[in-house]
């Protein structure tokens, strides 16, 4: 048997070196501790804020007259959609899951995060994404059809350069790397909290973390499912979204909005977090109605996949359709107005201690209503059918993505600064900073409510010499220089800071959460013992033991109380090898529960992608020539085989290792014979002419059983991993969670063979 | 509007259910009317409505937005409803409920299955083309939709609070089925005209409100997408609300001091 560590710390050296927490480029290439992992994601966000900046600044001189000819339409296409895409994906998101990886196992009180290798993948990841899709600049251009990138421009024979192949590979890259961070966050928090938290007693950060996460898992698969079948129309010639041949431009639509509404939660849902965190520290006081703040949170998660239609409003799906999502998008705004009085109640009556942090606070609770304000605007029809597609709805969503998120970010980089750098940065220009930053995003972004509403369209290369609108340019962009400048002064402020900044002291701010309780910046280990956790704020419970949060409970000794008698509790170890069988269990059991969830979206929207296709008359007419007695056969062999995993489990558990060898033998077998019957039918098929390109039912038949495929062949090889594993006599000691784990995947991979099966072979037939 | 109003037709296998129901609750508390049985009542009341009024009439024979109305009320209130009315810990469903238990997922399977169940176009519109004869297939459908609603509200607010699943993951457990729920009205909102051939043909005579077929077919696949996502939100935050304040626990050491 062998100990695992996952996580060496480091305790001896090797000859000639000394254990340090600074070892050089090479320690935090190949670093797995989340508060590094953490620092390179805000190091990550802070390169692309200047590369989206810049963008963007060419994009400000081009319209600051006229009819300029600056540049032409084909550089500034892809200028908007490189800044839009490059802010979202790559500025806003990675700082968000920078401040989380950093935070959340300290707040906890965990030592690291669940799944500290699969910490650095969801890095790698994000920036190899973004690499990708900045190669397009040198693969012949960039996308050019927006950050939204509508179906049809975006098919091949609209849109021929390669850039939005590279913008789906990208996006598709980095995805993976949000998704498995959010796996680990629920995982990390659910699993790994320091034995004396409760769930209600979860930092506020840590609970919105929480919720996003399960967003995110919810969310993304849409995207990935939108830019996998775009990547088939255009490198294979599919018809997913080429109406001439079947297919649906406004299905793009769908898909891209039922991601990309929810995605706009998931890049404010932590920032509301890391305001419930900087309100309640800033003002003395507690947060007001933490129930509601949770609930609310909640609300909001699950309304935002109620509400995407409103991006369409304008598609022509008729007053009906319309009606309802204007009531469900008027609806969401009353989770996030509690919020806003959640914390202006927080503020009322407290000690407010005028930070740079709490300025962005305040400046947020005003600068995010007003893009509320707009965005509610726009939930009434006949409004959005002036506005939409013009500069209004540019100032709405910078409003609510700077004026909210961004600045959230702001105010918890200034907020966190001194526990991760360890210095305290300069307060006299870090003002002058938001100053600037402030009064340069609302001359940029203001203006241009005004600018939408006389009519100006978003995405326009150049405008002609209407009256007002030339001014009105201008304006904006100078504002945005300003902002840029003031850009400028934030890194100079945070080098300085990093450089020649005044040492922090552990709790500068007299703050309420763990992670205050650690020194400035936490050594490797963050935590040997944890404070004991009774109420939300913890550590000012600690620091005032005669104004606690919690009230004593005469009888609290009979509830499961494990550090009864014992002051501290220890730190979460990270996966250490003594740990007893069944914690080891959980969070495998939990993470592959979150994986096959979010898999299981993703075929969702294959599948529903199907039988929107099966309503073009024809279609299923097609799926006539599929030889449903075969394949049921073969079927037949995959469901047994999940039944022969079984098997195996169990013998597993009883103690057979030869029986478990055997069935597991068996499952390989069984699987590979489903596949070989998949690759005999499309061998059919293609010798018919019938292939991914022929036909819309070609489309979908084959994306939708390639997949499945796909998933049943990774499921083979990491079972003839294990089978090999278990020949070697690895899992002789009976604890190992592999078994399972892996075997939730395979039965998960069953399950939806059945659906396909009855979707695509079953229903022709009795649907008539 | 006039006609409408006066179609009540109270068939005798519905009535007699209602009665059974209310006569096995009542047995179920003791042979008395305590405070929660005002629930059961009003789930009996809204059941009979459901299959009894005008709105049902306008259900069977006009607008599959009224009939889609009727579904969702069985299923998502008037079930939940009759297990909230439940009183503390009955000895009789004990074993039902620790069974239950054990299996949430085979909850959830029921509520979310049956409805995509009565959704097939083919066995939808052979209960609607079955009307004329006896009214098996309307109370077969009706009395489903009650008895999923029960089970699928079961393992959140059953009356042994720990056979209830833990309230978070209760809140997936809704949001996994109003995502199940939201797909399926996007679906029908969706669909061709005569995925529903019953209702496609509306005569323009009898038309009451000018409501064309395709404005109703998606009606009611909108009704089963947004609103009914609002009544599973609700649900969450009652969920929410009962962990947040501990009910269950303050319930369960009352439990054990009295049962100590």
């Amino acid at each position: 048997m062998r100990d695992i560590v996952l996580v060496p710390e480091p305790e001896e050296s090797l000859p000639g070196m000394t254990v340090s927490n600074n070892q050089g480029l090479l320690q935090w290439i190949s670093s797995v501790d989340h508060k590094q992992i953490g620092i390179l994601y805000l190091w990550l966000s802070v390169l692309f804020l200047l590369v989206g900046g810049i963008e963007v600044l060419l994009v400000r001189i081009q319209l600051f007259v006229p009819n300029s000819h600056f540049m032409g339409p084909e550089m500034y296409d892809q200028l908007f959609t490189m800044h839009g895409t490059t802010m979202i994906f790559f500025v806003l998101t990675p700082a968000i899951f920078g401040f989380a990886t950093y935070f959340v196992p300290l707040m906890v009180g965990a030592n690291d995060m669940a799944f500290p290798r699969l910490n650095a993948f969801s890095f790698w990841a994000t920036f190899f994404g973004g690499c990708l899709l900045y190669f397009s600049f040198l693969a012949g251009g960039a996308p050019d059809a927006g950050w939204f990138n509508y179906a049809p421009l975006n098919q091949y024979n609209y849109s021929s350069s390669q850039g939005i192949d590279y913008y789906c590979t990208g996006l598709l890259f980095s995805g993976i790397g949000t998704v498995t961070a959010s796996v680990n966050f629920v995982v990390t928090i659910l699993c790994y909290r320091v034995k004396t938290m409760r769930l209600q007693q979860l930092p506020l950060f840590v609970w919105m973390i929480l919720i996003n996460s399960f967003l995110v898992l919810a969310a993304f698969p849409s995207l990935n499912a939108a830019l996998a079948m775009l990547l088939l129309d255009r490198q294979l010639h599919a018809h997913f979204f080429s109406a001439v041949s079947g297919g649906s431009a406004i299905l793009w639509q769908h898909l891209f909005w039922l991601f990309g509404h929810p995605e706009v939660y998931i890049l404010i849902l932590p920032v509301f977090g890391i305001f419930s965190e900087v309100f309640p520290v800033f003002s003395r006081k507690p947060i007001f109605g933490y129930g509601m703040v949770v609930g609310s949170g909640i609300a909001i998660a699950l309304l935002a996949f109620g509400v995407w239609v409103h991006h369409m409003f304008a598609t022509g799906l008729g007053n009906t359709v319309n009606s309802f999502f204007a009531a469900s998008s008027l609806l969401i705004g009353i989770p996030t107005g509690v919020k806003i009085f959640n914390w202006l109640a927080t503020m009322h009556g407290g000690k407010i201690r005028f930070s740079v942090s709490m300025l962005f606070a305040i400046a947020f609770l005003i600068e995010f209503t007003i893009g509320g304000l707009s965005g509610i605007s726009f939930a009434i029809v006949p409004i959005d059918w002036q506005l939409t597609d013009t500069y209004y709805v540019v100032a709405h969503l910078h409003f609510v993505f700077i004026g909210g998120s961004l600045f959230g970010l702001f105010s918890g980089l200034f907020y966190w600064l001194p526990k991760i750098s360890g210095r305290l940065p300069d307060e006299r220009l870090s003002k002058w900073f938001f100053w600037l930053f402030v009064i340069g995003f609302n001359l940029t972004f203001l203006v241009q409510h005004a600018l939408g509403a006389m009519g100006m369209p978003r995405r326009v290369y150049t405008y002609p010499n209407l009256p007002g609108w030339t001014i009105l340019n201008q304006v904006s962009t100078v504002g945005g220089f300003l902002m840029a400048a003031a850009v400028g002064l934030l890194l100079y402020v945070l080098v300085k800071t990093a450089l020649v900044g005044k040492p922090a002291p552990r709790d500068p701010w007299d703050a309420n959460t763990l992670e205050w309780t650690t020194a400035s910046p936490p050594s490797l280990k963050n935590f040997d013992r944890v404070i004991p956790v009774r109420s939300t704020r913890p550590f000012r419970d600690y620091k005032r033991p005669g104004d606690v949060d919690y009230k004593e409970e005469p009888d609290r000794g009979h509830m499961e109380d494990p550090n009864e008698g014992r002051p501290e509790a220890p730190g979460t170890p990270v996966r250490a090898a003594a740990s007893p069988a069944g914690e080891k269990n959980r969070d495998y059991s939990l993470m592959i529960k979150l994986v096959v969830g979010t898999e299981a979206m993703f075929f969702v929207c294959l599948i529903m992608a199907y039988v929107y296709f099966s309503f073009v008359p024809g279609y299923t007419a097609q799926s006539g020539s599929l030889d449903i007695k075969s394949t049921g056969m073969f079927s037949i062999l995959l469901f047994s085989s999940s039944f022969t995993y079984w098997l195996a489990e169990k013998n597993y558990g009883s103690g057979n290792f030869r029986a478990l060898k055997g069935w597991l033998l068996a499952t390989i077998a069984l699987g590979a014979t489903f596949l070989f019957g998949q690759g005999r039918e499309y061998a059919h098929l293609l010798h018919d002419q019938v292939n991914i390109g022929s036909s819309l039912f070609g489309t979908g038949f084959f994306t939708l059983t390639g997949f499945h495929g796909l998933h049943v062949l990774v499921g083979l090889v990491i079972i003839m991993i294990i089978t090999g594993l278990s020949f070697r006599g690895d899992y002789a000691d009976r604890r190992s969670s592999v078994i399972r784990t892996v075997g939730v995947y395979w039965h998960f991979v069953d399950l939806v063979w059945l659906f396909v099966f009855l979707v695509v072979y079953v229903s022709p037939h009795i649907f008539k | 509007m006039g006609p409408i109003l006066y179609r009540w037709h109270f068939d005798l296998p519905i009535v007699l259910m209602a009665i059974g129901l209310l006569y096995l609750y009542y047995k179920l508390t003791g042979f008395r009317w305590p405070r929660k049985s005002v629930l059961f009542i009003l789930a009996m009341l809204l059941f009979l409505l459901v299959t009894c009024s005008p709105p049902h009439y306008l259900g069977m024979h006009y607008y599959l937005s009224a009939h889609m109305i009727g579904h969702i009320l069985l299923l998502l209130i008037c079930g939940p409803l009759m297990v909230f009315s439940l009183p503390e810990q009955p000895q009789t469903l004990r074993r039902f409920s620790s069974f239950l238990s054990k299996r949430a997922w085979l909850a959830w399977m029921t509520g979310v299955g049956i409805m995509w169940f009565w959704h097939i176009p083919s066995i939808f519109n052979h209960m609607m083309s079955d009307m004329p004869g006896l009214a098996v297939m309307p109370l077969l459908q009706a009395a489903s939709l009650l008895f999923a609603g029960i089970l699928f509200g079961w393992p959140l607010f059953g009356p042994y609070p720990e056979d209830r699943v833990h309230p978070l993951s209760g809140i997936i457990y809704l949001a996994a089925a109003c995502i199940s729920c939201s797909l399926m009205g996007l679906l029908i909102t969706f669909a061709p005209l005569d995925t529903y051939y019953p209702f496609a043909g509306i005569k323009r005579m009898d038309n009451l409100w000018g409501i064309s077929p395709k404005e109703d077919l998606q009606t009611a696949g909108l009704i089963m997408w947004v609103p009914c996502c609002l009544l599973y939100l609700g649900g969450c935050l009652l969920l929410l609300r009962r962990w947040l304040t501990g009910d269950d626990r303050r319930r369960n050491k009352h439990i054990i001091a009295v049962s100590n």
